[in-house]
């Protein structure tokens, strides 16, 4: 499906609750790199569990905060709660 | 084939045990929160060395520990790590010891790696970058409970079959498997893993052109070689640390031309061996990992429901950080009156026990006066690393940064520079130590100069006695509300400045914070108590080193030359004194703020430890024992005048005197930590500067304004 008819939004703001899969990931390469090296693979799935200035989400296990910069360059297309 | 250390076998050729064998050097690395620091604790116990790399903040533990013949084993505990791609000075240590790029460590022979088998995928990822290295690997699968508990089985049978190297299934917090890891780790010949990673087509040349230049300009073993160019490919931007042996021209070379062809072609080949590795791993965790479907929420689900919550998560913080503080001013006072009384008796048994002179002066005076003064503080010190060993043990010092990150981030800084500056309460040393985990250079650097701002212990005792000459009836809560202001004011300005640098002169991109927040645990109050007794063994050497030297060139300042007067009064010895001397030479330039020069020593002692003020208002007013009973000098600097009669210590000098002291820079020991840390003297001359600049303009500012309006 191309990117336009996905439900693409930026980490922070997919709502408390909600699961999304990691589409695209923006910002310098370090900043890629390592989130990419913490599972934040495009394709990993993500979910948040609150916040909206830092996020609070887990993915594979793993409980992670990330800063409202970070979770902006973070973009993830939101998934329906079936599909989770 | 490389030339492998001699313990080394390849896999199925044993070798025949030798008598002299050389004691092995395990380096123990593993992401953070996987429980690092317990196994270390528990391998080592108490014979552990904690020092630091030379010429870089980081700490060094090394420790000791026996295998089941009874032989030595020594033991690296190195910096928790995602990736041996380096993002912080931590984890560049932990990728230069282990890549042989640290002349002042051995290179370890062997990897102790210890997993979060609750998160075996991205702890695998360090793992697989740790096999490239060649060197025989034991895996250490700890958390396994808490695995069960999220409804994972691992297969430490199965990982250690895909791998080829020793799998230990352990708990670290209750011992278990630690028997069958002493067994591991006795092995002789421990075997290479059989891990096998094809790099992607397109990256092979680069990589064999680098390990080419690495094994024959750097001096590099072939493997290390390999697993270095793969790394150097995948970190283009490295950050580097003192002490770190630089890469050879030629290397720096075929890096820049392949980094320059790929971003001519468009290709992110850094991201592609990441994706590489990933898919590797995932392959892996298939066959080890077996999952029974969807499990309710955890304990740490159901704490964080209230601990991180928008309202509840604030109150949860306010209540710890008050029992925090309240345990620091109030259950310390117990031991730290126990210890001015025993410091107290010290001088009174050398008094009696030595002819007056010079020498008993110095002892009294200078050695035990000057220590003393310091070494009361360790109480309040140990206080606040219990708490602090406390909420990271816990796993909750990451929500607190989590919480404080939405503060943090209107001044430019993040979540993780809370930590540092809460720590900068008792002291800025330690305080700025804890900034090395701050991965944004710039971040680090705000961090560093703002910290001292934060009002530490040793500033207590000057604010007790300042409020005690200005109040010197019984209102306790006008106190109270003085000495909070006071910390108010510090914090202010340490967040007003953070704000001002990250806008000006270290400008920089908005904080890309990413931060783990491990699962809730029960504290260990073993870790804890030797964290503590660790910190407080630093600060004694402290005392014991640098303040016992300052004390004593303090001393000498304060007393010499000599009146030749005998009859001379101790007010009258301090005036004639170098410092007297200082003193008077600095009153035109402390005089608009309402200092005098016997003020003016006591700021200058103060350069020394600034609870020195007290005890050099002691001597400079002739007060005996200031320091175990502040009534008297409290009366002394009442009665203190100018030579027109007019009081010095009115309540404007006294109130801009605590402000003063909140904003100078005036400890000699936190601008030589500083120093190491930034590696220049730039920074802690710009500190300084900025500091006390600023606390004199602020000072003039109150001090005019108060006595324009009849103060």
């Amino acid at each position: 499906m191309p990117a336009a008819q996905k439900n693409l939004s930026p980490l922070c703001q997919l709502p408390a609750g909600a699961t999304g899969r990691v589409w695209e990931l923006k910002g310098d390469e370090n900043f890629c790199q390592r989130i990419r090296e913490m599972g934040f693979n495009e394709a990993a799935l993500v979910t948040k569990i609150s916040g909206s200035t830092t996020s609070l989400c887990q993915i594979n296990g793993t409980r992670l905060a990330l800063s409202h910069a970070a979770a902006m360059n973070i973009i993830v297309e939101k998934l329906p709660s079936a599909a989770r | 084939m490389a030339d492998l250390p001699s313990h080394i076998s390849l896999p199925g050729k044993k070798r025949p045990h030798q008598a002299n064998e050389r004691t092995p050097v395990y380096a123990l690395v593993g992401n953070p929160n996987c429980g690092k620091s317990t196994l270390f604790n528990a391998l080592t116990g108490l014979k552990q060395k904690v020092g630091n790399y030379p010429g870089v903040t980081v700490e060094k533990k090394i420790g000791e520990t026996y295998s089941q013949h009874g032989k030595p084993i020594k033991l690296i505990d190195l910096p928790g790590a995602y990736s041996l791609a380096a993002r912080s000075p931590d984890e560049a240590v932990t990728r230069d010891v282990l890549l042989g790029r640290r002349a002042d460590t051995p290179q370890p022979d062997r990897i102790l790696c210890i997993i979060d088998a609750s998160n075996l995928e991205r702890n695998l990822y360090l793992v697989h970058q740790l096999l490239d290295l060649g060197r025989p690997v034991i895996l250490v699968l700890n958390m396994m409970d808490l695995a069960l508990k999220a409804g994972l089985q691992v297969h430490a049978s199965r990982l250690e079959k895909e791998l080829g190297v020793p799998v230990i299934a352990c708990e670290a917090i209750n011992g278990k498997g630690l028997v069958d890891l002493k067994l591991a780790m006795s092995r002789v010949d421990l075997s290479l893993a059989k891990h096998r990673w094809d790099v992607p087509a397109q990256v092979a040349p680069a990589v064999a052109e680098l390990q080419a230049s690495l094994t024959d300009s750097d001096g590099r073993s072939p493997l290390v070689a390999r697993a270095e160019a793969l790394l150097l490919l995948t970190d283009f931007d490295t950050v580097r640390v003192a002490g770190s042996t630089p890469l050879s021209p030629r290397t720096h070379e075929i890096l820049a031309h392949w980094q320059k062809r790929w971003e001519g072609e468009g290709t992110d080949w850094a991201g592609t061996l990441v994706a590489s590795r990933y898919d590797a791993i995932a392959k892996i965790c298939t066959d080890v990992v077996q999952s029974s479907g969807e499990v309710g929420p955890s304990i740490s689900d159901k704490i964080d429901a209230v601990v991180v919550h928008p309202f509840w998560g604030w109150l949860v913080f306010g209540g710890i950080m008050t029992a925090l503080f309240i345990s620091i001013f109030t259950l310390a006072q117990y031991p730290m009156d126990w210890i001015d009384a025993g410091m107290s008796a010290l001088g009174d048994w050398v008094k009696r026990s030595m002819t007056p002179g010079e020498l008993r002066d110095l002892l009294t005076a200078g050695v035990i006066g000057g220590a003393g003064s310091v070494l009361v503080f360790l109480p309040q010190i140990l206080i606040l690393y219990f708490f602090i060993g406390l909420l990271e043990n816990t796993g909750y010092m990451a929500r607190a940064a989590f919480i404080m990150d939405r503060l943090m981030s209107r001044v430019g800084l993040n979540g993780k520079s809370f930590i540092p500056l809460l720590g900068s309460y008792a002291c800025a040393i330690p305080g700025i130590m804890a900034t090395r985990t701050i991965e944004d250079p710039k971040d680090r650097l705000v961090t560093i100069l703002v910290a001292p701002l934060m009002s530490c212990s040793a500033r207590l005792p000057v604010y007790l006695l300042l409020i005690a000459a200005l109040l010197p009836t019984d209102a306790i809560f006008t106190k109270v509300g003085i000495m909070i202001a006071m910390y108010a004011l510090g914090t202010s300005g340490a967040f007003g400045f953070a704000w001002l640098f990250k806008r000006t002169l270290l400008k920089g991109k908005p904080p890309m914070m990413i931060m783990e927040l491990p699962p809730y645990r029960l504290p260990r109050l073993r870790d804890i108590a030797l964290h503590m007794f660790e910190r407080a063994g630093l600060f004694l050497r402290k005392a014991g080193t640098v303040i016992l030297g300052i004390s004593i060139v303090l001393w000498f300042l304060t007393t010499y030359p000599k009146l030749p007067d005998p009859a001379a009064t101790s007010t009258q010895q301090i005036a004639h004194s170098f410092a007297g001397q200082a003193g008077h030479l600095l009153e035109p330039m402390i005089k608009p703020l309402g200092f005098d020069w016997r003020i003016g020593i006591g700021l200058i002692t103060s350069f020394a430890a600034r609870e020195v003020f007290v005890n050099s208002m002691g001597v400079v007013f002739g007060v005996e024992g200031a320091d175990d009973d502040t009534t008297p000098l409290r009366d002394a600097l009442r009665q203190a005048t100018w030579p027109d009669g007019a009081p010095v210590f009115t309540a404007l000098v006294c109130i801009t005197l605590m402000v003063f002291y909140v904003f100078a820079m005036q400890c000699v020991s936190t601008l030589a930590v500083v120093r190491r840390e930034t590696n220049s003297w730039r920074w802690p001359l710009f500190q300084t500067f900025y500091m006390t600049g600023t606390a004199w303009l602020v000072c003039f500012v109150i001090y005019q304004t108060g006595r324009a309006l009849g103060y």
